[in-house]
């Protein structure tokens, strides 16, 4: 049994190298590759990497369309999409990661999202002799940048500088007038929403919906049923994969709220709605379009 | 006069779980209205363990203890709280706390469950206070008070609680003579003048021959004599009991104990 | 005249956190619009009741244990309740009640849990084991909670310890009637053994003497004051702090009879509760911060100044 996991495991990586190979055109000559990343660290590779880890669901989105999917040999158990992404063996839920899970895959880079147990952690990998880049991708405007470097450092800078063309073009684009709107509700007891320095307020902005609280700076707050009440969204959107109205829907206090009482609830699906990612675009059409039909 | 029996402790034998022997073996004893008992013997004698089973504290292995009548044990804490009113030797005072205060805890036990506290208990406190001595220090915080007043103030709500019987463990540790006297005066004088009964445990064998009716000596919870001071306070029982050589002399009708040297000069 | 003073203060609590909110209601408006009716008032009424019970519940948990160090929350409820909250939620059990009711059923079984343990000597329940198991048996659960907490690849989980950490989000009529119905009982218990308390003070065997029936008195003081924190976990979560200085304050105002303490710990603990609540929903609006925090923010200093007040008197 083991031997067949090791010999298939091997086969895997022939594959690899074979088809990396045959796409000659993406390695570039030899020299370094080298970019900044969002903890000030210069990171610098050899020759683009071949063996990667990502530690984030979004980036694992990222790498699969700047087309270096097939460089990925570790991913996040809340790794799901592409659908291709759910083949990579997974390193657990990454939170924090786990070394030695991640040093077995034996990775030339391993892409983290900036953070505190994070930045631990990269300081464990580069004692082991593996690079790592941290990112930040809180906001909209972190999307182009990192597709760009990650499109840098697996030698895939046409189709990363690309993509992070979009990303930067959609980040500016000015707010369509809104017509709806809305809360983010995260969680009912305390009540926590989205406030205005977040991915999904400027989402929500971009597919002309108002987030009623986005004049909370942070990207999510603790606030009072009473402020809900008061600032009278039309629609409360809930990130949830089933269209099932939230267990405080029926609680008295909440009922304060009109959209509630009216059981406006938009639901919107974790997976394209709940990360930062490549497809950024196609979750603004769909909250616009949402938004348009009415909940 | 054939007054009424209060305590009624017969052949009583106790013994703490797990404990290798018994605490106390066979010991009777007998308080009526109107006498002062002395309690004796050295420590780990057992003196304090008949204390409790005579208030029923400590349940028996074997024999009665009954309080007017009554074995202790079927009295609710309540209603013998209302016949017997106990100065324990220790207590602790985790709060600061007046003195009227303290004494007034002396008329729980007559209280309704919430009720307040009615012109009676106002008047028994008082009565308290005369008789103690302690009416002017009704108004002071308890940490300021000397020992003896303190022992004073303890004694005043043992009698708030209008008792047939006064139990007092070893109320004179830590007093110098005055209030030493003063506290057995005390005594002997509410046993006299209300016709109260007392029964203390001491070991000042002097004077509980001065000021005791009855004496009643333990050892190894054996009860070693029972009787009269005169009777009981021999040379032979003391030093047996003590384990110390001793004299005794009489003085005013009563015997007094002069210990010994060991080597005498 | 103090109960006068402190009635008052609480009615001025209770009509200041009617009047001011994050919502901007007008004056006229007060008595029609449902925010008041709806949220702002079964809120402050929530945790008038909340901080009152908890006062109450530190007051005979106090003198029980007779240390002043001891907490409502000290005797391992709050891991019970933790625990229980967080089962409810791996276990995605529906409906609007399943977590308070899990946090209850949490509460109380480890309340049962650390009885049992403080009577492990014999009939008698001994307060040093009580103090002991709770924080044994409170570790314990803490951690049984984070275990299933950092296994279970859930987010949901996390935000268990949003509700743990308390706060009144989740008050209304209901949550004020179900707290209203299950609050006298153990409220009326502990008034009814005000006065063996203050025996009990003494130490167990003089208060005995002066007519105390000791076993019965610390089981029954030991259940009421658990099951009103029980109860208190489930309409709040744990609000630290409240249980622990209320009793502090009111001895030194009002001295150490627990027919004035019972009264006047649960009118100051009602106040206390209710004014940290209504500055959490007001002072950094349109966010709120929670409960537990201002209660610590407010009541630290006053009481620091108290003592110090006290000791040098």
């Amino acid at each position: 049994m083991r031997h067949w996991a090791q010999r298939t495991h091997l086969a895997g990586l022939v594959a690899l190298t074979v088809t990396a190979c045959a796409r000659g055109e993406h390695v570039p000559a030899r020299g370094d590759v080298a970019v900044t990343d969002d903890a000030g660290r210069r990171v610098t590779l050899a020759a683009p990497a071949r063996r990667i880890v990502s530690l984030l669901p979004s980036f694992t989105e990222l790498l699969f369309a700047i087309g270096a999917g097939d460089r990925l040999v570790g991913r996040t158990a809340w790794c799901d999409y592409p659908p291709e992404a759910v083949a990579v063996p997974s390193v657990g839920d990454g939170m924090p990661p786990s070394v030695e899970a991640v040093a077995a895959r034996r990775p030339d880079l391993v892409v983290l999202y900036r953070s505190g147990p994070n930045v631990t952690a990269a300081d464990q990998f580069e004692r082991l002799g593996i690079r790592t880049v941290l990112l930040d991708l809180n906001l909209l405007e972190q999307l182009g940048p990192a597709a760009r470097r990650l499109g840098r450092l697996t030698g895939h800078e046409q189709t990363g500088d690309s993509l992070a063309a979009v990303m930067d073009s959609l980040a500016a684009e000015p707010p369509i007038p809104s017509t709806r709107s809305l809360v983010f509700i995260v969680w009912d007891n305390p009540p926590i929403v989205i406030g205005g320095g977040s991915y999904l307020d400027h989402l929500a902005a971009l597919a002309g919906a108002r987030n009623v609280f986005h004049d909370v700076g942070s990207p999510s707050a603790q606030v009072a049923i009473e402020t809900i009440a008061a600032r009278d969204p039309d629609v409360i959107a809930v990130l949830s994969d089933r269209a099932v109205a939230p267990r405080y829907a029926t609680r008295p206090e909440w009922r304060a709220v009109r959209a509630v009482r009216n059981g406006r609830f938009l639901f919107l699906p974790g997976q394209l709605f709940g990360r930062p990612g490549p497809r950024i675009t196609e979750a603004v059409r769909e909250l616009r379009q949402r938004l348009q039909g009415g909940p | 006069m054939d007054r009424e029996l209060i305590v009624a402790v017969g052949d009583l034998t106790c013994r703490y779980a797990g404990a290798p022997r018994d605490a106390l073996r066979g010991v009777s004893l007998d308080v009526r209205a109107g006498e002062f008992h002395a309690l004796l013997g050295p420590n780990g004698s057992g003196k304090t363990t008949l204390l409790r089973a005579a208030l029923g504290l400590v349940r028996p292995v074997a024999g009665r203890a009954e309080i007017l009548g009554r074995p202790a044990g079927e009295w609710s804490r309540r209603d013998l709280a209302r016949v017997v009113g106990v100065v324990p030797q220790r207590e602790e005072n985790l709060f600061p706390q007046r003195v009227h205060e303290t004494v007034l805890l002396g008329r729980y036990p007559h209280l309704s469950l919430f009720g307040g506290v009615r012109a009676a208990d106002g008047a028994a406190v008082e009565r308290a206070l005369i008789a103690c001595d302690a009416v002017d220090l009704a108004d002071r915080w308890l940490w300021t008070l000397s020992g003896g007043e303190y022992q004073r103030v303890r004694l005043a709500r043992a009698l708030a609680q209008e008792p047939r019987l006064l139990v007092l463990d070893e109320p004179t540790t830590s007093l110098d003579l005055r209030h030493e006297m003063e506290l057995f005066e005390l005594v002997r004088d509410l046993v006299d003048g209300q016709g109260l009964a007392a029964l203390m445990i001491t070991h000042h064998v002097n004077l509980a021959a001065r000021f005791a009716d009855q004496v009643l000596i333990l050892a190894e919870g054996r009860a070693v004599a029972r009787g009269a001071p005169a009777d009981v306070l021999t040379r032979e029982t003391v030093e047996r009991v003590f384990s110390w050589p001793v004299a005794i002399e009489p003085f005013d009708g009563r015997p007094q104990m002069i210990p010994l040297r060991r080597h005498p000069s | 005249m103090n109960y006068v003073l402190l009635a008052g203060a609480a009615l001025t609590t209770l009509v200041v956190s009617l009047l001011v909110g994050p919502a901007n209601v007008p004056l006229g408006d007060v008595l029609a619009s449902p925010i008041v009716w709806q949220l702002r008032l079964p809120r402050a009424v929530l945790a008038f009741l909340v901080g009152g019970a908890l006062g109450v519940s530190g007051v005979g948990l106090q003198a029980l244990v007779r240390n002043p160090l001891a907490d409502p929350f000290l005797l391992g409820l709050s891991g019970g309740a933790g625990l229980g909250a967080v089962v409810a939620i791996a276990l995605h059990l529906p409906g609007p009640w399943a977590l308070p009711l899990a946090a209850f059923v949490g509460a109380v079984g480890a309340m049962a849990l650390v009885y049992r343990l403080g009577l492990m000597g014999g009939a008698e329940l001994d307060p040093r084991i009580l103090l002991l198991g709770g924080v044994a048996v409170g570790a314990f659960a803490a951690a049984v909670t984070t275990a299933l907490v950092s296994l279970a690849e859930a987010t949901e989980l996390r935000n268990a310890f949003l509700w743990l950490w308390g706060g009144f989000s989740g008050a209304s009529w209901t949550t004020v009637l179900v707290f209203l119905v299950y609050a006298p009982l153990p409220l009326v218990v502990l008034a009814a053994l005000a006065r063996p308390l203050d025996l009990l003070v003494l130490g167990e065997e003089p208060a005995q003497y002066l007519g105390a029936d000791v076993r019965r008195l610390k089981r029954l003081v030991y259940l009421s004051a658990s099951l009103l924190t029980a109860a208190a976990v489930a309409v709040a979560g744990v609000i630290g702090f409240v249980g622990l200085i209320v009793p502090h304050v009111c001895r030194l105002l009002w001295g150490r009879l627990h027919r004035t303490l019972f009264p006047t710990a649960f009118l100051t603990g009602g106040i206390l509760l209710a004014a940290a609540d209504t500055l959490a929903r007001t002072v950094v609006a349109p966010r709120e911060l929670p409960v537990g925090i201002v209660t610590a923010l407010v009541g630290v200093p006053l009481f620091g100044f108290l003592l110090r007040r006290w000791t040098v008197s």
